[in-house]
């Protein structure tokens, strides 16, 4: 019976219901979408450091995650140290360029011979490796977001490149220039941000790592199987706080959006609210009928968050299609949490003022 | 329409014949009311002495303030008193918690308003049958065949209370009042919004079901005629029982 009282007090104002719904859908969607962003992002780009090949990744001592802002303060002579030692099969050096000109890039300058050995050689989808200084390779994915054809010219860092192949995406970056040119566009000449290293064997990456840390103490050095464990937001300095800021700021709005609905209905019902405790309906009973209407209210908006998550999700890839949203089940139900401890909580005190309200001044209200 | 066209004289099997029993049901001892106008205390109730046997009818008459709806209130259990008592089928409700009296009220008493009161988001069914609920004992479809057809709901049950006229939702109401078979029925001006054909068959209802179930009722009136229905009549003035008139 409660069941269907609370039900048809929902339906009694749609408008009102339907306000409540979009509220917590969005609550959702803002959850889902800005952790499914930030994870998305991060497990694409270590996904793409990962499918470059290499064993270890060498980087500057203090070096960040984010390799796009480690700069190049590395020598490239160090190249031929790594390639000395043992169980060392291959090494790479990377330039890596950030660039917010046009979009936020980054760009790898490689060396083509080295980087094949490391990486076993792009996938071409069209066109051919670099041959000349103002080559550049994008992969499909920033070819599609970005409109650029085989044989195009792409501006970028103040100079202009030919775009002379289109790789399958997942090795490490989206644009590739050959190293020697990036090197003196930005004044780094034989300078390197990254040496990728492939081992002989993947299981001698430890041997690797112990001989690098002997001669090279202090470098930050990752062994790139763990790469993709490294790239979460607890990892990254203020990611966290910012994925919670916006959690507490989409809880805030739903919890306030419920807060007054339910506000609003205790003071339309008040007459009602006399009527059932004139029938003997307890404070029990009262509140568990508004909180019971709070959860069934947000249960129907959370089916809607969901279906906006997901419909929000394609629109946002088909406007950006480098974007990447990771929509896991984990985070749907942390959501569908989060919205019902919200509006239950944001219930609680409109359903405790109506369970207090006397019942003569209740059926005397107007 | 007449009230026989309307209302179903209940079954033997249903009728509870009542004993006059010379115990009271409802008792009010030097019944005090306040209400704090600011720092001024205003007496709606002062001393009231009542007692209403089992299976009796009782009107209450008396001009606007004069404290009727006050004591209404209060030997319902909806309201405490300020000073006095109030015993009700034995229970002192001065001394009964807020709990217990909601407890009492479900089991013992029920209400009729002028305003019918009756839940807008719910079907007339719905307005009975959640009494039924909160009474405890769940759903009762035999209960409630017999008093929706004595009070002659059965067409208009689907109905909420937006698409009843005054006299169908005052039945309702009624309906709802008694689907628990309370002991004590209370009624607030039930006749106060309806025209005098409802008047007459709501009246009338009130006066059979009193006859028929043994309910004890207490109605307030502005209506001498509505209270003519009555088996005894009080007069309220300032907050104190003038008479008590038996009409018989």
């Amino acid at each position: 019976m409660m069941g269907h009282l609370v039900y048809r007090n929902l339906l009694h104002r749609p408008l009102r219901t339907l306000i409540g719904m979009t509220a917590v859908a969005v609550e959702v969607a803002l959850v889902v979408l800005i952790v499914g962003l930030t994870s998305g992002l991060l497990t694409e780009t270590a996904k793409r450091i990962e499918g470059i090949g290499a064993d270890i990744m060498l980087q500057p001592p203090a070096a960040s995650i984010f390799l796009g802002f480690s700069g190049s303060p590395m020598p490239i002579k160090i190249a031929d140290k790594l390639r000395e030692m043992k169980y060392v099969q291959s090494v790479s050096p990377a330039l890596l360029q950030f660039s917010s000109s046009g979009g936020v890039d980054v760009l790898y300058g490689i060396d083509r011979d080295s980087f094949r050995a490391v990486s076993s050689g792009f996938v071409f989808l069209e066109g051919r490796d670099m041959q000349g200084p103002d080559d550049l390779l994008v992969d499909d994915w920033a070819a599609k977001a970005k409109h650029i054809k085989l044989g195009d010219k792409f501006r970028i860092l103040e100079h202009e490149w030919n775009v002379v192949g289109i790789v399958e995406h997942g090795k490490g970056a989206r644009l590739f220039v050959p190293l020697a040119t990036l090197q003196d566009l930005v004044g780094a000449r034989d300078k390197a941000s990254i040496f990728l290293v492939k081992c002989t064997r993947p299981e001698h990456t430890g041997d690797v790592t112990e001989q690098i840390r002997h001669i090279l103490p202090g470098y930050t050095i990752r062994p790139l199987k763990d790469f993709l464990s490294l790239m979460t937001s607890t990892n990254i300095p203020g990611l966290e706080g910012f994925i919670n800021a916006m959690i507490a700021l989409a809880v805030a709005i739903g919890l306030l959006v419920i807060f007054l609905s339910m506000y609003t209905t205790v003071i339309e019902r008040t007459r009602d609210i006399g009527v059932l405790k004139s029938l003997g309906a307890d404070k029990g009973f009262i509140i568990r009928a508004l909180l019971a209407e709070s959860a069934m209210l947000c249960c129907a908006g959370i089916v809607l968050g969901v279906g906006l998550s997901y419909g929000l999700r394609a629109a946002f890839l088909a406007a950006f299609p480098t974007l990447s949203i990771l929509i896991t089940a984990g985070w749907l139900l942390k959501a569908a949490a989060i919205a019902l401890v919200g509006a239950l909580f944001g219930a609680s005190y409109p359903a405790w003022m109506a369970s207090r309200k006397d019942p003569v001044d209740a059926l005397l209200y107007d | 329409m007449q009230f026989t066209d309307t209302i179903q004289t209940l079954p033997e099997t249903e009728r509870i014949p009542g004993p006059m029993s010379l115990e009271p049901i409802l008792k009010t001892e030097n019944l005090w009311k306040l209400y704090h106008a600011g720092k001024v205390d205003v007496p709606a109730l002062r001393g009231v002495n009542l007692a209403v046997l089992p299976g009796e009818s009782l009107a209450i008459m008396g001009p606007s303030g004069c404290g009727k709806s006050s004591l209404l209130y209060l030997i319902g259990g909806l309201a405490q008193a300020s000073r006095g008592r109030v015993l009700v089928d034995g229970n002192d409700l001065s001394t009964m918690s807020d709990a217990e009296r909601t407890k009492l009220r479900r089991h013992k008493i029920g209400f009729v308003f002028q305003r019918f009161n009756l839940l807008p988001t719910l079907s007339a069914e719905g307005n009975i049958a959640i009494a039924q609920h909160l009474h405890g004992d769940g759903f009762d479809p035999h209960r409630f065949d017999v008093v929706t057809k004595m009070l002659g709901l059965e067409g208009r049950l689907k109905h909420k209370p937006s698409e009843l006229s005054g006299g169908e939702q005052q039945r309702v109401a009624i309906a709802r009042a008694i689907i628990n078979e309370p002991k004590i029925l209370l009624a607030d001006e039930p006749t106060g919004n309806l025209d005098t054909k409802n008047s007459e068959i709501v009246l009338a209802m009130l006066r059979q079901l009193n006859k028929d179930m043994g309910q004890t009722i207490v109605m307030i009136t502005h209506n001498p005629e509505a209270a003519a229905y009555f088996d005894r009549i009080v007069h309220m003035r300032d907050g104190v029982i003038v008479d008590g008139v038996p009409t018989d």
